[in-house]
C-alpha cells in the first residue's frame, strides 16, 4: 500500500471524551457507526497535532473525529481503532488545502493558533481563532514507550466512500486515569459540540512525542 | 495467517524484557497488543466474516495468557483447588484460592451439600418450568419468603441469575422516553437491562454525587438511578446517604445491585445499605445467590406491588427455567448458616483487614477497595498474564483483569478473600504473591 503523506511531528495529542451516540451518529455519513464505550455513549476524538516538518514546513492541526470500529481483515493491515474526521482546522492555509484535496478531510475555512505547553506533568493545547480562543485540552503523562499505531480514517468525497491507513509511529503514553479536561469556547469550530452532551474529562488520554504520521492511498470502498 | 489479514497483529514478536529472577517466557506476541474489541465489528457480510481472523489472533494470544481463563477446576471452590493447566496439561494440585465468590465458604458446606441431596431426592435434578407455569415449588415459594424476611422487606422474587434480575427488572420497569442513570462502572448486566429498556442512558462519573445530580438536572418524566453494593473490579462501595439525597431532589427511584455485599455487609449481613443504615430508604434491592451464598440465582426484594409488577413484567424470569428446586434447597440451607452464623462475616472482616496488612507490609500495590474484594494493582496490560502464569505455578489461583474489563493500563488481579481461609492461608499467599511481583518491580 503507497504512502501519500508523511508528516513529521513534534507533540500530538489526543483525548477521548465521551458523548451521546444520537450526536455521534449524526455526525457520520449512513455506512459507518459510532462505536459505543457504553450504552448511548460514543466517543469523540480531539487531536492537537505540532507538526514541525512536511511539504508545507511547520504547521499545527486540530481535528475532531468520530471513533468508529475499525473493519477486521477489511483490507490491509490490522488497525488498532477507526476515526471519521468530521472537522479540523489548520494555522497553514497551503496545509489544508493539501490535505483537504488528498485526504478530503472538511476543514474550517480560517486558520487558527495553537500553543502547546509542556511540563513533566501535563501537556495543554490552547487553540484560538483570530485571537478569540476555541478550545483549551490538557491530557496527563502515563509510562511512555515508542510504538507504531495502524488507524483506519474514513472520508467522504460527495457520495464517494474512501478510507485509508493512517500510522503514527513515535514516543508515546496512554492512559485512563482522568487526569486532563477540556474547556470549549464560543466559536464557529465548536458550535455543534458546545450543543452537545460532551464530557469535559477525557476517558482517555494520548500523547506524543517526536513521531511521523504516516497516510497511505485512498481507497474507494 | 495470510500477509493481508492482521499482519501487524500477528508476523512479529516484541520481546519484553523482565528484571529479575523467574521468568520463563520473556516475550511477549505483538498479537497481544490487541483484544476482544479489535473484533466487534467485521468487514463484508458474512456473520462468520470475522471468525477466522479472531482464531488466528486467539491462537496466538491464548497461550501467551488467555488461556488463565476458564481454566476447569477439578474440585470444589475452597481455599485451595486443583486445576487442570490446559497449556502444559499439568494438574496443579493445592492452589491457594484467591478467585472464587465463595466470601462465606457455604458452597460446600457439609450441610449445604446434605440439603441439596435431600432436595434431589424428592424434586430431581431441574424445576422443568418457567417460574409462572410449572417451575415453581414449595421450595421456590419458602425460599422467596425467607429471603424477603432476610432482607426486611415486603416481598421478594427469584431469578434464575443475577444477570437475569438485573436486566429483567431494568428492562420490567422503565420504558422508551425514561431516563437510566448508572454509576460508571455498572456490571454489564444492569447496562444490557438499560439497552433492553430502551429507556434513554447515562452514567455518572463512579461515585460522584455531584454528577449524578447532573445527569438527572433537566429532565422530566421516570427516573431511575442504578448503583451496586460493592463494585467488583475496584472492591469500593457507594456513598449512599449522598446519593439518596439526590435521587430524592430529582424524583428519582433507587436501586442497589448487592451481588458481592449482601449477606457480608451490615450488622445483620444485609448488606451495603444496611452498613450505611440506609436500607429503608433504597427502592429496589437486588442481588445475587452465586457469591456469599455459593449457589446460583438473583433476587429483587422490595415493596409487594414491586414484586407483583415484576412478576408479571420481568422476561428474563418470565421465559426462564425457573432455578432448579436442587439449587434452591442449597441456598435455603446457605441463608440459614449465613444468618444464624454472624461469627462468618465477623471471620471474612477478619481475614480482609489480615491479608491487607499483609499485602500493605510487603508493599503489594492495592487499589482502594473497602471491601473482601481487594485489586492488586499490576497496571502492566503487556505482563499481566505472564505475571498470572507465574502466580500460578508459585501455587496461587487468582484472575487477570485487563482492558477492556477495566481501563488501560489499569490491568490488576481480583482478589478475593474468603471467611473460609486460614491465617496461614493468607501468610503464604501474601508472600507468594509479593515474591512474584517483586521480579517485575511492582511491590513498593
Amino acid at each position: 500500500m503507497s504512502v501519500v503523506g508523511s508528516y513529521r511531528f513534534h507533540t500530538g495529542v489526543s483525548a477521548f471524551f465521551e458523548m451521546a451516540t444520537a450526536d455521534a451518529r449524526a455526525l457520520l455519513p449512513d455506512h459507518l457507526e459510532p462505536i459505543e464505550v457504553r450504552h448511548q455513549r460514543s466517543v469523540l476524538s480531539v487531536n492537537a497535532f505540532l507538526f514541525d516538518d512536511s511539504v508545507v514546513g511547520p504547521y499545527t492541526e486540530l481535528m475532531f473525529a468520530v471513533i468508529v470500529p475499525p473493519a477486521v481483515a477489511a483490507w490491509g493491515q490490522h488497525a488498532k481503532a477507526g476515526l471519521y474526521p468530521f472537522l479540523a482546522a489548520t494555522s497553514s492555509e497551503e496545509a489544508r488545502r493539501i490535505k483537504a484535496e488528498r485526504f478530503h478531510f472538511p476543514y474550517h475555512e480560517q486558520s487558527i493558533d495553537a500553543q502547546f505547553i509542556e511540563t513533566h506533568e501535563r501537556i495543554r493545547v490552547r487553540i484560538f481563532g483570530s485571537g478569540a480562543p476555541i478550545l483549551d485540552l490538557s491530557v496527563t503523562p502515563g509510562a511512555w514507550e515508542t510504538t507504531t499505531h495502524l488507524l483506519q480514517g474514513y472520508m467522504m468525497n460527495g457520495s464517494e466512500r474512501l478510507r485509508t491507513i493512517l500510522q503514527i509511529s513515535g514516543d508515546y503514553t496512554v492512559h485512563e486515569n482522568e487526569g486532563g479536561e477540556m474547556t470549549l469556547f464560543p466559536h464557529p469550530i465548536t458550535t455543534d459540540l458546545l450543543r452537545q452532551e460532551v464530557s469535559p474529562y477525557p476517558f482517555r488520554e494520548h500523547w506524543f512525542k517526536n513521531g511521523t504520521e504516516v497516510f497511505h492511498k485512498l481507497e474507494t470502498f | 495467517m495470510s500477509d493481508s489479514k492482521n499482519a501487524g497483529a500477528t508476523t512479529s514478536v516484541r520481546r519484553v524484557d523482565v528484571e529479575g529472577e523467574g521468568s520463563t517466557n520473556p516475550t511477549i506476541p505483538a498479537a497481544m497488543e490487541y483484544d476482544y474489541t479489535n473484533f466487534y465489528f467485521g468487514a463484508g457480510d458474512d456473520p462468520f466474516a470475522l471468525l477466522e481472523p479472531f482464531d488466528e489472533w486467539y491462537s496466538q494470544v491464548e497461550p501467551a495468557g488467555y488461556y488463565l481463563y476458564e481454566l476447569p477446576l477439578h474440585t470444589a471452590p475452597g481455599t485451595r483447588v486443583d486445576i487442570k493447566d490446559t497449556k502444559t496439561g499439568e494438574m496443579r494440585r493445592g492452589l491457594i484460592n484467591f478467585a472464587s465468590y465463595n466470601y462465606l465458604g457455604l458452597s460446600y458446606r457439609p450441610e449445604v451439600k446434605e440439603a441439596i441431596k435431600e432436595a434431589t431426592d424428592v424434586y430431581g435434578g431441574g424445576s422443568s418450568g418457567s417460574p409462572i407455569l410449572s417451575g415453581t415449588t414449595a421450595l421456590h415459594r419458602a425460599f422467596a419468603e425467607e429471603m424477603a424476611a432476610f432482607k426486611g422487606t415486603e416481598a421478594a422474587i427469584l431469578f434464575p441469575t443475577g444477570y437475569s434480575a438485573n436486566v429483567g427488572t431494568i428492562a420490567g420497569l422503565m420504558r422508551s422516553g425514561d431516563l437510566i442513570v448508572a454509576d460508571q462502572f455498572a456490571h454489564a448486566s444492569i447496562v444490557d437491562g438499560m439497552i433492553l429498556s430502551k429507556a434513554k442512558s447515562r452514567f455518572f462519573r463512579h461515585n460522584r454525587a455531584d454528577d449524578l445530580d447532573r445527569k438527572l438536572s433537566g429532565f422530566d418524566g421516570k427516573k431511575l438511578v442504578i448503583v451496586e453494593g460493592v463494585y467488583s473490579m475496584d472492591g469500593d462501595v457507594p456513598p449512599l446517604a449522598e446519593l439518596i439525597e439526590v435521587c430524592r431532589k430529582h424524583g428519582a427511584r433507587l436501586m442497589i445491585d448487592e451481588a458481592h455485599s449482601a449477606f457480608v455487609f451490615g450488622p445483620t449481613g444485609k448488606g451495603v445499605a444496611e452498613d450505611q443504615g440506609v436500607e429503608d430508604e433504597i427502592d429496589i434491592h437486588l442481588g445475587t445467590f452465586s457469591k456469599s451464598l455459593g449457589g446460583q440465582g438473583g433476587y429483587v426484594a422490595g415493596p409487594q406491588r414491586l414484586i407483583n409488577y415484576l412478576r408479571g413484567f420481568s422476561r428474563s424470569r418470565f421465559f426462564s427455567c425457573a432455578l432448579s428446586p436442587v439449587v434452591v434447597a442449597g441456598l435455603r440451607k446457605a441463608l440459614e448458616l449465613a444468618s444464624k452464623e454472624p461469627e462468618l462475616r465477623t471471620k471474612l472482616w477478619e481475614n480482609v483487614a489480615t491479608m491487607q496488612k499483609l499485602l500493605t507490609d510487603a508493599g503489594v500495590p492495592q487499589g482502594d477497595s473497602t471491601s473482601h474484594v481487594i485489586p492488586i494493582m499490576v497496571r502492566d496490560d503487556a505482563r499481566i498474564f505472564m505475571i498470572g502464569e507465574e502466580l500460578m505455578r508459585e501455587g496461587i489461583f487468582i484472575n487477570p483483569v485487563r482492558y477492556p474489563a477495566v481501563g488501560k493500563h489499569k490491568s490488576r488481579f481480583r482478589m478475593s478473600i474468603s471467611a473460609a481461609h486460614t491465617r496461614a492461608d493468607l501468610e503464604e499467599g501474601a508472600e507468594k504473591i509479593a515474591k512474584v511481583l517483586g521480579r517485575y518491580g511492582l511491590c513498593q
